[in-house]
């Protein structure tokens, strides 16, 4: 099962590698952002529409 | 060569846009490419005329994480189970950083959201659920969101807790919209916020908490005593304001976080690359410590106003930044030559756009009063420091200029003048407004000290620290003098006490008995004895409010909970307490916002002039024309509006009966008490409650028709009806005594963007504000924007997207306020100076 932490968007936390943030680019109608989420390493990928495999 | 020929091309063209006083886009063409860039980013949070814009969503993110936690911490004390909940959103509410932005944090999950404070009152939650547009995406499962939420806090809100302790009557008058607006709770208000303390860091205060905390354990462990009984309440808010100072600084690292990240794995521009390591660096540091430059001073402000609107919804934005960040500017840009004035601007700018972002839900009565804005954010510049001296220093000059290049509309300044602002700041207030921004206000400062002074006995230089409060009142930012909630209920719709008085208390409008039976009219033998009535009617109409607030005030805590608010607040981290616990020290600054003012005195003078003196005309006559609303008496109408004395044209058969209501209000001021034992004086403003109140102020004697916009200012003339110019308006205004009359007044004023054009200009300004400032009046605001670019906007709203005006207490973008209120401004009078 694919996970979190085989995603190109995810980045484990320094003092923590089990946890870490998915980074993703959003365009909207007005401007251009970079998105931070925290996540599980170990959260289960597969329903993710925005995994992208390392 | 090419690019000189670019740059005076470029010139030439900002040149002539300047000669046709087209602003708007000399602002464009002269920012630099990120302020650009940042400034057409914005999502427009303030409702166009009541509605929100396209694309504009609610934040569902925000509710879910927050009641996760909050069920999860069911009955543990209310601040502790809040900052539980706070805590876990700001550990995971999505954040985001902006192309070309330095200055971080957002209140909600993306820059289109608009957030909710669901805690408050269960009939906005309701409203949210039937507002179109607002709902995201999938719909249905968005609405079962709202559903389950609205199932949940119904009846557990802080406003529903407070209806089951108000007396019934109360209740009901106070719920009928006819008589005040606004919601007597912290779920819905301001706060004065105490820099000096706060920019201690938050470990500072941390450290402090848990010195008090050993302290009272201590205590608790020693002998048995009804003194140490009160101090087991104590302790979970101490816990409460650790657990939320901790998650503040765990919200901050997460920029820090994403920041390095971009720098490392996303930006491929070395200049970028170097401003994400530094947003990094100094979201590492604040708000934990102190700052040390302007960029961290900036930064740990603007954490801690998202912070505080992540508690509740902040409507105002009580703040005096050139005063905070003066120093750090000095230090970075004229000593250490850290930053060039052109970078310290774009810190400026971006400072303003990141506040301008900001959207909070309103409810729809709510949204109509403050037509095109979030709320009434008026940031306080100049004045004087604590010993009286000049306190206006670059940066007054860096927020006056960066505000003429980014034109938001909100927040906007006021100015507090002193007879030694040096000239060159005056020239730039004198460049924003001339620039058509309508701020900044423009503040009399040593009417106000005084006055802050009179009312509450704040020290003298604990009063020269003042803020607005919201967009008028001052609030001195210190230990005991900062207000933690403005009671943003105690706003009276004046007009009412009129109508009140010549309808035996009634309400014809809403159908209903409000205030007492003070007689039939027709039965008055003279003038006195419809003032008395007048008078009886006034006292009823803020006694109801003024109570209904202060229980909601003593209740707060009970009811509502501050948890961020208290671990800012130094006494109540001192004493272990919410912050809105007036028993904590709060020395009390409360007013009562009186909108529709001047129609008191123009419709008594009309009534005094025609039915009593030369009895034109009877009482009876006067009340089957009003109570037909004027339909059918046209004649008789024209000749109250055009014959009747009006205020505002130095007349003092008019004027007179206006300083009488005013002594009369002051008198009840004092009578009337808040729970710190202090005074609420009146403070005359609309905000755009002319609009509002049109169609619930029945006719009046003014010659105003019901659904006529009522008066614009809190002691402007009606518009159009003052005819003998600028220094008779300045004249009745200077009839009263701003500091002893009243808490202040507002006065809009309308001058012509053509005959100020210039130096002439200039000094015919300042000429106008000497006389001002020689007649002692606290306030005046200008809006100078020609007819022509008016009805153009109104014509074509896409070209004219960046024009503002001066609504009332705020400014607004033309084309986001509704027609009538447009109109409403194009009828003031332009006043000719000089
Ligand atoms: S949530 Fe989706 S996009 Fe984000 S890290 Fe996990 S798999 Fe990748």
């Amino acid at each position: 099962m694919a996970t979190c932490k085989d995603c190109k968007g995810f980045f484990a936390r320094e003092d923590d590698q089990d946890r870490g943030d998915c980074v993703m680019r959003v365009t909207d109608p007005r401007q251009a952002y970079y998105k931070a989420v925290p996540v599980e390493a170990d959260k289960d990928a597969s329903k993710c529409s925005s995994f992208r495999k390392r | 060569m090419g690019q000189s020929t670019a740059r005076t091309e470029k010139e030439s063209s900002v040149e002539e846009l300047k000669n046709r006083r087209e602003w708007w886009f000399v602002a464009e063409k002269t920012r630099s490419k990120r302020l650009d860039y940042l400034r057409k980013g914005v999502w427009k949070k303030g409702a166009i005329g009541g509605n929100y814009a396209p694309g504009i969503k609610i934040d569902l993110t925000f509710p879910q994480l927050f009641i996760d936690k909050w069920q999860e911490h069911e009955g543990e004390a209310i601040m502790l189970q809040k900052a539980h909940a706070l805590a876990h959103v700001l550990d995971n509410i999505p954040i985001f950083i902006t192309d070309n932005s330095q200055i971080m944090g957002y209140i909600g999950s993306a820059p289109h959201n608009i957030v909710w404070h669901w805690q408050g009152i269960s009939m906005v939650n309701e409203e949210i659920y039937n507002e179109e547009g607002i709902i995201p995406e999938p719909e249905e499962e968005s609405l079962e969101i709202l559903a389950n939420l609205n199932d949940y806090w119904g009846g557990r809100t802080a406003v529903d807790k407070l209806a089951r302790v108000l007396d019934p009557e109360d209740a009901v008058k106070f719920m009928s919209g006819a008589i005040g607006w606004g919601t007597p709770t912290s779920a819905a208000t301001y706060s004065t916020k105490d820099f000096d303390y706060i920019f201690k860091g938050f470990e500072a205060i941390l450290a402090e908490v848990e010195e008090r905390m050993e302290e009272t354990e201590e205590k608790l462990q020693g002998n048995p005593s009804p003194e140490i009984l009160p101090l087991y309440d104590k302790l979970p808010r101490w816990e409460a304001m650790q657990i939320v100072l901790e998650a503040g600084i765990r919200y901050a690292e997460r920029y820090a976080r994403l920041a390095r990240t971009l720098a490392e794995h996303f930006e491929s521009d070395p200049e970028r690359r170097e401003e994400l390591l530094r947003i990094a660096e100094t979201c590492e540091r604040v708000p934990a410590k102190p700052p040390r430059n302007l960029q961290e001073s900036l930064q740990f402000d603007h954490f801690v106003q998202v912070l505080s609107r992540y508690e509740t919804f902040e409507g105002a934005w009580p703040h005096r930044p050139d005063y905070i960040h003066g120093p750090y500017y000095d230090k970075d840009v004229n000593q250490d030559k850290r930053l060039s004035k052109e970078e310290a601007l774009d810190l400026v700018g971006e400072h303003l756009i990141r506040t301008h972002e900001v959207g909070i839900f309103a409810p729809k009565w709510a949204r109509e009063g403050l037509q095109g804005i979030t709320g009434t954010w008026v940031w306080t510049m100049g004045g004087v420091k604590p010993d009286g001296s000049d306190a206006c220093n670059d940066m007054t000059v860096a927020y006056m200029q960066a505000a003429r290049l980014v034109r938001v509309s909100n927040p906007t300044f006021g100015f507090r003048w002193h007879p030694k602002v040096k000239d060159e700041v005056m020239r730039e207030c004198f460049e924003c407004i001339r620039h058509g921004l309508g701020y900044p206000s423009m503040r009399n400062d040593p009417v106000l000290v005084a006055n802050t002074v009179h009312w509450y006995g704040h020290p003298v230089e604990e009063a020269r620290t003042w803020v607005h409060q919201a967009c008028m009142s001052p609030c001195p930012t210190t230990k005991y003098g900062c207000q933690p909630m403005r009671m943003a209920s105690a706003t009276a719709n004046c007009a009412k006490m009129i109508e009140y008085a010549l309808h035996d208390g009634y309400d014809p409008v809403v159908n209903m008995q409000m205030g007492p039976k003070t007689g039939d009219p027709r039965e008055f033998k003279d003038f006195e004895d419809l003032f008395g009535a007048w008078v009886k009617q006034m006292e009823w109409l803020r006694n109801i409010l003024v109570r209904t607030v202060n229980l909601g005030r003593v209740k707060d805590p009970e009811f509502f909970g501050r948890p961020f608010l208290s671990a800012i607040y130094e006494r109540a981290v001192e004493t272990g307490t919410d912050a809105c616990d007036p028993s904590n020290g709060d020395r009390g600054n409360a007013w009562v916002t009186g909108f529709t003012w001047v129609e008191n005195a123009d419709s008594l003078a009309a009534i005094k002039k025609f039915v009593y003196d030369e009895k034109k005309y009877t009482m009876d006559e006067v009340l089957d024309a009003l109570n037909a609303n004027w339909v059918g008496y046209e004649e008789m109408r024209l000749d109250f509006v055009k014959n009747a004395p009006k205020w505002g044209n130095d007349d003092d058969y008019v004027d007179d009966l206006m300083v009488r209501c005013l002594r009369e209000v002051s008198r009840h001021s004092k009578e009337n008490r808040c729970p710190s034992n202090n005074t609420w004086p009146l403070l005359p403003e609309n905000v755009s409650g002319n609009i509002h109140y049109a169609n619930l102020v029945g006719a009046l004697p003014n010659g105003r028709r019901l659904g006529d916009a009522l008066y614009d200012g809190g002691i402007s003339p009606g518009p159009g009806l003052d005819k003998k110019g600028p220094t008779a308006v300045l004249k009745s205004c200077g009839k009263f005594d701003h500091v002893t009359d009243g808490r202040a007044f507002l006065l809009n004023q309308r001058l012509s963007p053509t005959q100020l054009s210039g130096e002439k200009g200039y000094q015919l300004w300042k000429a106008y504000m000497k006389t001002w400032a020689d007649l002692g009046l606290d306030h005046v605001q200008f809006n100078m924007v020609d007819d022509a670019t008016l009805r153009a906007a109104q014509k074509d709203p896409e070209k004219y997207q960046e024009v503002i005006v001066r609504v009332a207490g705020y400014s607004a973008h033309f084309v986001d306020i509704s027609r009538k209120t447009q109109d409403n401004i194009i009828q003031r009078t332009v006043q000719g100076l000089g």
